[in-house]
């Protein structure tokens, strides 16, 4: 593990960017505010969809309830993504060597991955099923998976402060 | 459910790398004061910071979040290099010759940063 911050996030901390999110009075705060905000669609759409998946909701189309969540949880990840990029630029070297931090975005790799998995794999076989069927038994796993892996990276975002 | 475990087993043995934010790594239970010449101020987020000469060394004061701070005066100006400053708070039981503030007085007004 090294020591110091690679120059690129230290220069990124140090670049104009970063000082005007530092030095601005709203900046940090709108994003910080932004982030929970975004946080909290993204929560309240991966859980209807993980919650049917895992086999909630069973008089639901799978399909119907999967293209709407899905919609709303990629805005509210671009939301999360856009609020976290000008947190980090703001204390990038320090953040980039946070151990917490880092956890974080290894869980978001494995979740992403999960969400690809199952979009390629899974989606096809439950996107037309008719309400009531029962999903297979990847469906649920995911679904599991998902939530599991989500709300593992919330705890270590509110942790990083911390650490 | 393995990653849970990872999370868990990082949050029970990461100890304390940079953390500055919260309370908790501050020593609430001796509060210290110390009084000085402001050396050099960043007027920044997540947090204001200070250097101050104080009688037995140079410490770094953590204040308030820049926003919390303007509304309540404390603006750039009054937290500026060359004032003298009184902070009343903790000390770091992390950084070295880090406090947290409590609360600041500069030219006779006291202003709360929690």
């Amino acid at each position: 593990m090294l020591d110091t911050a690679p120059a690129i996030f230290v220069a990124l901390e140090g670049s104009g960017l970063g000082q005007m999110i530092r030095q601005s009075r709203w900046l940090y705060m709108t994003a910080n505010v932004g982030h929970i905000v975004s946080l909290v669609v993204f929560a309240g759409a991966v859980a209807v969809l993980d919650l049917r998946m895992a086999g909630a909701f069973a008089a639901t189309s799978p399909g119907y309830v999967l293209s709407r969540a899905r919609r709303a949880a990629i805005w509210a990840f671009f939301g999360l993504a856009l609020t976290g990029a000008v947190l980090f630029t703001a204390e990038a070297s320090h953040v980039i060597m946070n151990p917490v931090f880092q956890l974080k975005l290894v869980l978001i790799a494995l979740g992403l991955l999960n969400i690809a998995l199952f979009e390629f794999f899974t989606t096809p076989q439950v996107k037309d099923l008719a309400p009531l069927t029962p999903l297979p038994s990847a469906a649920r796993r995911a679904g599991v998976i998902s939530i599991v892996l989500w709300i593992a990276v919330a705890i270590c975002g509110r942790s990083i402060a911390y650490f | 459910m393995k990653p849970l475990y990872v999370l868990l087993t990082v949050l029970a043995t990461a100890g304390s790398a940079t953390a500055h934010h919260g309370w908790g790594s501050y020593d609430a239970a001796n509060p210290v004061t110390i009084t000085g010449p402001i050396l050099n101020a960043k007027y920044e987020n997540p947090h204001a910071t200070i250097t101050v000469r104080g009688t037995d060394k140079e410490w770094t004061v953590t204040l308030a979040p820049t926003s919390r701070m303007s509304n309540r005066g404390a603006t750039a100006d009054v937290i500026a290099k060359g004032k003298t400053v009184t902070a009343i708070g903790y000390r770091s039981t992390v950084e070295k010759d880090e406090m947290r503030a409590e609360r600041i007085t500069i030219d006779g007004k006291t202003y709360e940063m929690r």
